[in-house]
């Protein structure tokens, strides 16, 4: 039967070893479940290792796993971004209980200094007879980014993949984008950044955002260089409740770590929305409305006195 | 050996950023030493390469906090010299990760079970500690028809692969940082034949351009053989083409892609302005030009 | 009265007069104020913005405010010598001149300040090389740019004829100022071709500074209302803007007069008269604004929507209604009631209605930034305590003082250069009047 002799032979050919080993020498496929996928290009550096019957095999670096090696990403690929991916976020109000382990895990992941949290955990109540919930927020990562459009240098700039991001080596401090993202989600470097000196002395990523500079803005960065790896955001993964959830909207999931859902599936049936959707700003973060509630919102108000008192 | 130290800088390297961010760190106070406890997983993806991650927790405060920065050693079957499979440094989550190195291809084969040893020799704030974790060599074959998965689970005895009964299998769909469930599901047991089979019901999922999907059927956190996984692309998505304005001329996109009104517009003012405003100044030096003649 | 009057009396009262005692404490004293923001600046250049108290939600402060309010005072150069002339006003002449010096020293100082606020000024080139026309900052730049350029030239034709006057006096202005007059103009000969080519090249900048004027206080008032935030998204800002900046440039340009009337006693060119006409243009003006600031304020005041009334509250009883209620008062009512008597017309009550105007306009800047930046849509919430409020730290008085003596300074230093009267267009009045 010819379809099941191809897939029996698609079988042997996908896996990211068993790819990296095939099609090493192919840089530029794009076809997200050939090897490179999530626009992962072959280093060129290969290792040899052993297989599970005990062969020995030559392996690129870049397609290792759980930790690629990949090599460095320019600041031009930086600004392209992922093809074929839309990243997208979704936050269960319903399971948040302030913990901001989000918020300290995405402090420690980016170095950034106390004050300048690129996630908020917010106390949010619509009308005085309406039940108060937790809500995080971080970058929307609009699809019609109100920030980018004002920038006048191009330093801060949205990607393929829906990202957006900033070029703190370009960034000359006028601050226009924070007056004009209504999410209030970026910061400044107001003074020099604290940071150790072989922090601050790397070359400036903007898929990592780090290091932070003076006199330049800050924002969650959706962890680009960890879903470059096919890994999730800090924050996700470090939400004990499993508030976020992660993916890609064109595989139409999200993941929290422990449950992976269909994105259109979850929006549909938990009556998830995104923030002012009538600026038009068009978000890329969705929120699931917090029913059926896993915590009181007492039980996060011990823990917001730290940072608000 | 050389590939190996290659490995270990591969490991190692990618950590040592978060190391350094996290180094400073997690310093118990008093002088008395924290215990640390080690776990080892094993995994295997497609029967190709397989690597050992270890986890390292440390109790603060009566809860387990994942220990970054702590240095351990690995080895295959016994502690020597000759079996070291790797040193690694855990992150800040307490990982680190290692594959096999090609030095232990005989002592790999010689068993068709492996036990992988983990020691930490212990420093200025935590006790000496070790683990170890012993696997049998198994494997899983995925076949799909009509829209059903089957995987049968083999484990090798001897010198034969005999089917495993009571492993429980996931079926699911990779996707980016896990795997969607192909149903409701969300585990099935192996029977007598070693077999479990799932329906697919992730109708017109994206897949590619041609609709083709990664089916993945895997042993999790399993106590006997570690964790397995196999994946196998079937064309049962929907297909999908990405649609992207990322390259249309908009107001939030790069200066190369402004809006050509925008540009007409603009480019038009500022011409028909500063053409008058030369006119203005070499007006100037007609002027002059006129005084000087006079002169 | 001007008819007893010689030509050469008219020329030996306009000319440019070295500074005397008072003149020169006067100038010590804008210098001081300078060294002390300069040493501000440095602090900021060194430890970065953080010497301000502007943070992550109050991230324009009084630099901003500063900024729109030199932008604001330099639209009075295109009134009083673009739009009188073109309207045929003709005592607004000896006027024009201050306007202009006015004009120039404020639009130097919009872009300094606008400079001083930028947290990484080193990179200022990147405007240049990464440039966005899709950014109002971008469109900002252009126009200042284009702006102070025009108002060079403005103020630059109409001194030629003077100059060939001053070139007369050199035992007078001394050498170096005579070497600086001559390479400004010694070509100058005032014969018919010339006299036809300057006067055409004015009428030219005339009309061509009426669109560029309002569309540098435009595009202004867009950086606020390209945004969301309450009290900014608004269709009328522009308007609004263009209507504040005429009257608070026309206050300044009534302050100048005041002084340059009485410090070089230029009582029968700036006459009782001109101080009655630019009040009546100032009450006008005043009406215009007050139109606006109701136009502004009435219409969300009425629906109250949820995003606004917690902004629109602050201003109106909350805790930036003193101010509010101030700057509205002393800015648009007062005057409105003092100018609309004859006796309030009189120089010395014009020159505290100019003041007064000044003051409350600058207040009113202040209050266009900063409140709307305290009303996020977001709470303020899991930040410093301090980035909840904002009061400007003495660095930012420092050079916001400083960049307002700089631009007195600019005006001082450009009145003891060139004749602050027109002395060639004074003469030829006399003349006509004469016959």
């Amino acid at each position: 039967m010819e379809p099941e002799n191809n897939s029996r032979r698609d079988f042997l050919l996908t896996g990211l070893v068993a790819a990296g080993l095939t099609v090493a020498g192919c840089n530029s496929k794009k076809d997200p479940f050939e090897a490179g996928a999530e626009g992962v290009a072959a280093s060129g550096k290969k290792v040899k290792l052993l297989s599970v019957d005990g062969e020995v095999i030559e392996v690129d670096e870049a397609f290792l796993k759980p930790v690629p090696h990949l090599p460095e990403v320019s600041n031009a690929e930086a600004r392209v971004g992922i093809p074929g991916k839309k990243f997208v976020m979704v936050i269960d109000l319903s399971r948040c209980k302030n913990l901001k382990k989000c918020q300290s895990a995405c402090n420690m992941a980016h170095d950034l200094n106390p004050g300048h949290n690129w996630i908020k955990v917010n106390p949010m109540q619509g009308a005085e007879h309406t039940a108060p919930y937790w809500e995080p927020t971080t970058c929307m990562h609009c699809d019609e980014p109100p920030c980018v459009k004002v920038c006048p240098v191009d330093a801060t700039f949205k990607r393929q993949d829906g990202i957006v991001l900033i070029d703190s080596d370009r960034c000359i401090g006028c601050r226009f984008c924070m007056a004009a993202c209504p999410y209030s989600t970026r910061v400044f470097n107001w003074g020099e950044p604290d940071l150790p000196a072989a922090v601050a002395s790397q070359p400036y990523s903007a898929e990592t955002s780090i290091p932070q500079k003076k006199g330049t803005v800050g924002k969650c960065d959706f962890c680009a260089d960890m879903t470059r790896m096919g890994m999730l955001p800090h924050c996700v993964s470090a939400c004990p409740n499993g508030t976020f959830f992660f993916g890609d909207l064109n595989e139409d999931s999200v993941t929290n770590g422990a449950d992976t859902y269909r994105f259109s599936d979850l929006i549909k049936d938990k009556a998830g929305y995104r923030l002012m959707e009538d600026l038009g700003t068009k978000p890329s973060v969705y929120y699931l409305p917090p029913a059926g509630r896993n915590f009181p919102f007492e039980s996060g108000l011990e823990n917001d006195k730290t940072q608000n008192s | 050996m050389n590939t190996m130290k290659l490995l270990n800088k591969i490991v190692a390297g990618s950590i040592a950023v978060m190391l350094l961010i996290s180094g400073n760190k997690g310093f118990s106070q008093g002088a008395e030493k924290a215990s640390l406890s080690i776990t080892l997983s094993y995994y295997e993806v497609n029967n190709q390469l397989p690597h050992i991650s270890a986890l390292v927790k440390t109790k603060v405060d009566g809860r387990f906090k994942p220990a970054g920065g702590i240095p351990l050693k690995l080895f295959l079957n016994k502690d020597s010299a000759g079996t070291v499979i790797g040193k690694v440094v855990t992150n800040e989550n307490g990982q680190a990760f290692a594959f096999i190195p090609p030095s232990l291809k005989n002592e790999w084969k010689s068993s068709k079970t492996h036990t992988f040893l983990a020691s930490f020799d212990g420093d200025k704030r935590y006790e000496s500690a070790k683990a170890d974790l012993t696997v049998a060599k198994a494997k899983i074959e995925i076949s799909t028809a009509d829209k059903t998965i089957t995987a049968k689970v083999f484990q090798l005895t001897d010198t034969t692969w005999v089917p495993v009964k009571g492993v429980d299998v996931k079926f699911g769909v990779r996707r980016l940082g896990a795997d969607l469930p192909v149903n409701e599901t969300p585990t099935f047991t192996t029977d007598s034949t070693g077999q479990a089979s799932a329906d697919f019901k992730r109708d017109s999922i994206p897949g590619d351009a041609k609709g083709n999907i990664v089916l993945v059927a895997k042993v999790e956190d399993n106590e006997q053989f570690g964790n397995i996984a196999v994946e196998k692309t079937v064309p049962w998505g929907a297909k999908f083409v990405p649609v992207n304005t990322f390259d249309e001329r908009t107001l939030f996109a790069t200066r190369s892609k402004a809006p050509i009104w925008l540009i007409v517009v603009s480019s038009g003012i500022i011409l028909a302005v500063w053409i008058t405003l030369i006119l203005l100044v070499q007006n100037i030096f007609r002027i002059k030009k006129l005084g000087q003649e006079t002169e | 009265m001007e008819n007893s009057l010689k030509g050469e009396q008219i020329v030996q009262e306009l000319l440019p007069r070295k500074f005397k005692t008072s003149g020169r404490i006067w100038v010590g004293i804008l210098v001081a104020i300078c060294l002390v923001g300069v040493y501000a600046y440095y602090r900021q250049l060194r430890y970065g913005l953080i010497v301000t108290n502007m943070r992550d939600y109050v991230s324009w402060g009084i630099y901003i405010s500063n900024f729109v309010f030199f932008v604001a005072i330099s639209l009075v150069g295109s009134l009083i010598t673009a739009v009188f002339r073109l309207a045929g006003v003709k005592w607004g002449a000896p006027l024009t001149r201050i306007a202009e010096m006015i004009a120039v020293g404020a639009i130097i100082f919009a872009s300094i300040i606008i400079i001083v606020d930028m947290g990484s000024p080193e990179r200022f080139y990147n405007l240049f090389l990464y440039g966005r026309i899709q950014s109002p900052i971008m469109w900002d730049v252009i126009v200042i740019t284009t702006y102070f350029f025009i108002s060079l030239l403005l103020l630059y034709y109409p001194l030629l004829p003077d100059i060939k006057i001053l070139l007369r006096f050199k035992e007078k202005s001394g050498p170096g100022l005579h070497k600086f007059y001559s390479f400004l103009g010694s070509f100058w000969k005032g014969d018919h071709k010339q006299y036809l080519l300057s006067k055409k090249a004015i009428n030219v900048l005339c009309i061509a500074i009426i669109p560029v004027a309002f569309t540098i206080h435009t595009v202004t008032s867009w950086l606020f209302a390209t945004t969301y935030r309450p009290g900014w998204d608004s269709t009328n800002f522009g308007a609004y803007f263009i209507a504040g900046a005429f009257l608070v440039g026309a206050g300044s340009v009534v302050v100048a007069m005041y002084i340059f009337r009485t410090w070089y006693h230029l009582d029968k060119y700036i006459t009782v008269e001109h101080f009655d006409k630019m009040g009546r243009v100032l009450v006008l003006l005043c009406l215009l604004y007050l139109y606006f600031n109701v136009n502004e304020f009435l219409t969300p005041f009425f629906k109250m929507k949820e995003s606004e009334a917690g902004y629109l509250n602050d201003l109106f009883s909350g805790s930036f209604a003193p101010i509010f209620w101030f700057a509205v008062l002393t800015g648009i009512v007062l005057p409105i009631i003092i100018l609309l008597f004859k006796a309030g017309r009189k120089p010395l009550p014009m020159f505290i209605v100019g003041i007064m105007v000044v003051v409350g306009a600058w207040f009113k800047r202040y209050l266009i930034v900063t409140p709307t930046l305290l009303h996020p849509f977001m709470p303020m919430h899991d930040v410093p305590k301090m980035y909840t409020h904002y009061f400007p730290s003495w660095e930012e008085w420092a050079i916001s003082m400083a960049s307002l003596a700089g631009a007195m300074l600019v005006i001082t230093i450009l009145c003891r250069i060139f004749p602050i009267i027109p002395i060639q267009e004074t003469l030829d009045e006399h003349h006509e009047t004469a016959k």
